[in-house]
């Protein structure tokens, strides 16, 4: 339990409504994307500027307690969780815009702005920012640096790794520190900032971020294709990244989701079809109609049992909500929805594939997944229940036997989630363990204390 | 230890599933109109939910806190729209807050005016009129109009436009037999809702509607018996108990008519929500869920079932020549699905032009209960609405939910927007 006069001193720093601690509020800030995890916090700080920031760092490493950044508390790794309890510093409410350079092709934002505020406010200029985490309705903006995040469009254009050149990062001992710039290219000592993207609130509180954008591309084109055979499916994505296109979004459906799609949004798609890619195509007018082409002859080259080319814009609207909808249509399918988050190499896509169908027949779970296959990242997903509490534990039993298997073709734990909780017991097996010494005393230098996000990334006993 | 438990969650257990469907993607906070403001986890669905979920299991408890945070909702319904998984929060919400009022009570002067005052009709009817003396006193008088005693008790301190009582209610000024004017064929005889604001505030919009369907070859029937629809006391405060004897007196009081008309969405809404919350016995559910299908909001009943020709919408004098924007009421788009038929009537009226706002659907912040409680939040969530209103340019905007139109009044007084403010039947002549 956290010391009264701590509390008391929060208020000091941050005015009484910005410091909550009703057992209701703390509640609200217990959990995160996630499925089973939970913790409740003694407080929940809402910061405004980063000078607070600093003050509720200083103060909290003086009297060691417990500090969890948060954004929104949409990741889906526990990582926003405060498993130790003390204070959760929330960023929503640092959320302005504060630059948008055309010239430069830069945006300078506060950490709490909602990826998709950013995007409307960068579409207004014609600008482009790709890294798209499909909680991006929620999602704040320090968030995704915090976990690295990815999305459909990274099979093209990257992570968020590849557009962060500038961090305002308060360490642990309340100093503000800045990194980076505004320009493209820097080559100033270490590259520190990326110590700090995909850091998971570990190593400092994120407060200013300065990202790279792009223009947006004029022009897009969407397909469809439909395979009776999954692998065959994943053969295809392989095909179209050997022949020298790279779509912006290559997406993979099971048959499951299909089917749920053709519930929700009849089209006449073959329900006893295996798999469903949906592929995106950016660029200039003549190089979209070109690419387009190609892709579909090599789709029907591999075996696709039926293509189809969106008409228009609306139309390629409506295939991608068709695809986040059947996204959805998973995680209603069942009590307890198991997602991960794997990532195998691309040419082992079909194998994995094959693999997952082994694993499914011999735990005698359904296995459904969905994912972005043009990067090799699929979100396996068990269905079972939490409240059985024999078939749970036989399900995220399961669930090891499919990082096993992802790990075995080299691929790795998590393609855009992060470790968090979630993930930590099979780190082990996942880095190599002098990498993983190194990881836990950087921290030691930046935390001394072990404030910041403690209990995270990897299992405690190492510590 | 079990049977009381389940007693003490007796609403919010029968929408177990809705509770459980939330699988915490936390997307519901790009829509939340409370959220957008506060930037705080418990303003938004998944927030609710999950403290809901932690009283289920014994976490938290019925404290001052907990049912503050359950008034802390428009209802607007843009979570479940947009949810991926399509939880029902609000229904959730309002579960909870019936079963709050079973554990807290209600507060003074609440007690008051829902369990006592709201479902006798005539006495209210007296206390809004002696309301109304003071208004002159104490305020200066203004265009629009009062919702409930409640409110307009609450807005005395709080200094938000209050429009005028009317100085006869509708139901002093129409029989209960309205004919179609001789020479009209009569194809139908429908029932008149005139809900507590068009009764007490806005009369003349009740006879011009009851004018208007009776010219169109519409009997119009307006019961004496009928009373307030009960949303700011089942839906808003949660009162269960009150708000099924004014459930049994509206079925009692349209028995044996087709269709029930009402220009009000709140009210339309709420009178087809009896089913889904107050609904305790057998025959209560038959009741209701029949009662629930004869209900009809006044523009889905002119399009839908009445048909009448483009031609039958002529504009009244006063909009001839205006700009007009339409602003979709929560419980009119997103509770009952309709946003075609009000902006199908709009463009068939000539000598007007319509346009679209952006976000039409938003939520005002009215939400009845919720902006007594938080008015200063209720302010911030419409003042939202006023900057979409003026960056169409209207001169008018429409909305068909006289809760929604207070609030719109008020707002626009308080940017110094000149825009008028009208129920979409009184664009038309």
């Amino acid at each position: 339990m956290l010391e009264k006069k701590v509390i008391s001193q929060l208020r000091k720093i941050l005015g009484k409504d910005a410091v909550l601690t009703s057992k209701e509020d703390l509640n609200a800030y217990s959990y995160d994307g996630t499925t089973t995890w939970a913790h409740m916090p003694d407080v929940v700080v809402l910061p405004t500027t980063v000078e607070q920031v600093s003050q509720i760092l200083k103060l909290a490493d003086e009297n060691k307690v417990p500090v969890t950044p948060r954004g929104a508390g949409t990741n889906v790794s526990g990582g926003s969780i405060p498993i130790k309890g003390g204070i959760v510093l929330c960023t929503t409410k640092m959320n302005k815009i504060l630059d948008i350079n055309k010239t430069n092709l830069t945006a300078t934002v506060e950490p709490g702005v909602v990826l998709q505020d950013f995007n409307i406010a960068l579409a207004k200029q014609g600008l482009f920012y790709p890294p798209d985490p499909q909680s991006f309705l929620g999602c704040t903006v320090g968030g995704t640096i915090a976990e690295n995040a990815g999305g459909p469009y990274c099979v093209k254009y990257g992570v968020t790794k590849q557009y962060v050149l500038g961090l305002e990062v308060v360490l642990a001992n309340g100093y503000i520190m800045k990194l980076g710039g505004v320009t493209v290219k820097n080559r100033t000592g270490y590259e520190l900032m990326m110590l700090f993207t995909g850091s998971e609130g570990t190593l400092g509180v994120i407060t200013k971020i300065t990202l790279r954008l792009l223009p947006m591309p004029p022009a897009q084109k969407t397909m469809m294709a439909v395979f009776d055979d999954m692998a065959a499916g994943g053969q295809a994505v392989s095909n179209i990244m050997a022949s020298g296109v790279v779509p912006a979004k290559i997406e993979f459906v099971d048959n499951f989701v299909l089917c749920r799609i053709e519930e929700m949004m009849p089209m006449g798609l073959p329900v006893e079809a295996q798999a469903l890619l949906l592929i995106m195509a950016d660029g200039s007018p003549a190089a979209v109609e070109a690419e387009a082409k190609q892709i579909v002859d090599i789709l029907k080259k591999s075996g696709a049992k039926e293509v189809k080319v969106a008409k228009d814009d609306a139309e390629a609207a409506k295939y991608w909500k068709m695809r986040s909808a059947g996204f959805a249509a998973t995680f209603g399918a069942a009590k307890t929805v198991l997602a991960e988050d794997v990532a195998v190499p691309r040419d082992k896509l079909a194998e994995f594939i094959d693999k997952l169908g082994e694993i499914s027949e011999r735990t005698g779970f359904f296995i459904s997944y969905l994912g972005h296959a043009g990067d090799g990242n699929l979100h396996p997903a068990i269905f079972t229940d939490v409240s059985k509490k024999e078939e749970f534990e036989r399900a995220q039993a399961a669930m090891g036997e499919i990082f096993e298997a992802a790990l075995s073709l080299g691929g790795v734990l998590s393609g855009e989630h992060g470790i968090g909780l979630e993930k930590q017991r099979f780190l082990k097996k996942a880095m190599d363990p002098v990498a993983l010494n190194l990881m836990i005393k950087i921290k030691g230098i930046l935390d001394p204390n072990h404030i910041l996000n403690p209990g995270k990334i990897w299992e405690e006993e190492r510590v | 230890m079990a049977k009381t438990s389940q007693k003490r969650y007796e609403q919010i257990k029968r929408f177990e599933n809705d509770l459980s469907q939330c699988m915490k993607c936390g997307f519901c906070t790009f829509w939340c109109p409370v959220y957008q403001e506060e930037h705080i986890e418990s303003s938004v669905a998944r927030g609710k939910n999950m403290m809901i979920r932690g009283l289920l299991a014994g976490e938290l408890d019925y404290t001052k806190e907990y049912a503050e945070r359950l008034n802390q909702c428009t209802l607007c319904m843009a979570c479940t729209t947009n949810c991926p998984a399509k939880a029902n929060i609000p229904n959730v919400i309002v579960a909870a807050r019936a079963d709050a009022v079973k554990a807290r009570g209600l507060k003074f002067p609440y007690n008051i005016v829902y369990r006592w005052l709201l479902p006798r009709r005539r006495l209210f009817g007296w206390v809004v009129r002696f309301a109304s003396w003071f208004q002159g006193i104490f305020l200066p008088r203004t265009e629009g109009s009062i919702r409930h005693l409640s409110m307009f008790l609450s807005a005395l301190g709080k200094g938000r436009n209050i429009p005028q009582i009317a100085p006869r209610f509708l139901r002093q000024m129409v029989p209960v037999v309205n004919k179609p004017p001789k020479g009209v064929e009569t194809k139908m005889r429908v029932g008149y809702f005139s809900g507590c604001m068009t009764d007490f505030v806005l009369p003349e919009l009740g006879k011009h509607i009851i004018d208007f369907l009776n010219r169109n070859g519409v009997e119009v029937i307006v019961p004496k018996e009928q009373g307030c629809c009960g949303a700011p006391v089942f839906l808003g405060a949660g009162d269960f108990d009150t708000g099924r004897k004014m459930a049994d007196t509206n079925v009692k009081a349209f028995e044996g008519l087709d269709y029930v008309i009402s220009d009000c969405a709140t009210c339309t809404s709420a009178l087809k929500d009896y089913a889904k919350f107050l609904a305790d016995t057998r025959q209560r559910k038959r009741a209701y869920a029949k009662f629930a299908e004869k209900v009809k909001d006044i523009s889905e009943f002119l399009v839908d079932v009445l048909k009448l020709p483009p031609s039958a919408y002529q504009p009244s004098a006063e909009v001839k020549g205006k700009k007009v924007t339409w602003h979709d009421p929560c419980h009119l788009s997103r509770h009952l699905g309709i946003t075609a038929q009000p902006r199908q009537i709009i463009k068939s009226i000539p000598d007007i032009e319509y346009l679209e706002m952006p976000n039409a659907d938003r939520c005002c912040g009215m939400a009845g209960t919720f902006s007594i409680y938080y008015y200063d939040l209720s302010k911030q969530i419409a003042d939202k609405k006023v900057a979409a209103i003026k960056s169409t340019g209207a001169d008018i905007v429409v909305s068909s939910c006289p809760g929604c139109e207070i609030q719109l009044i008020d707002s626009l007084l308080r940017n110094k927007l000149p825009v008028k403010v009208m129920h979409i039947m009184e664009l038309i002549k």
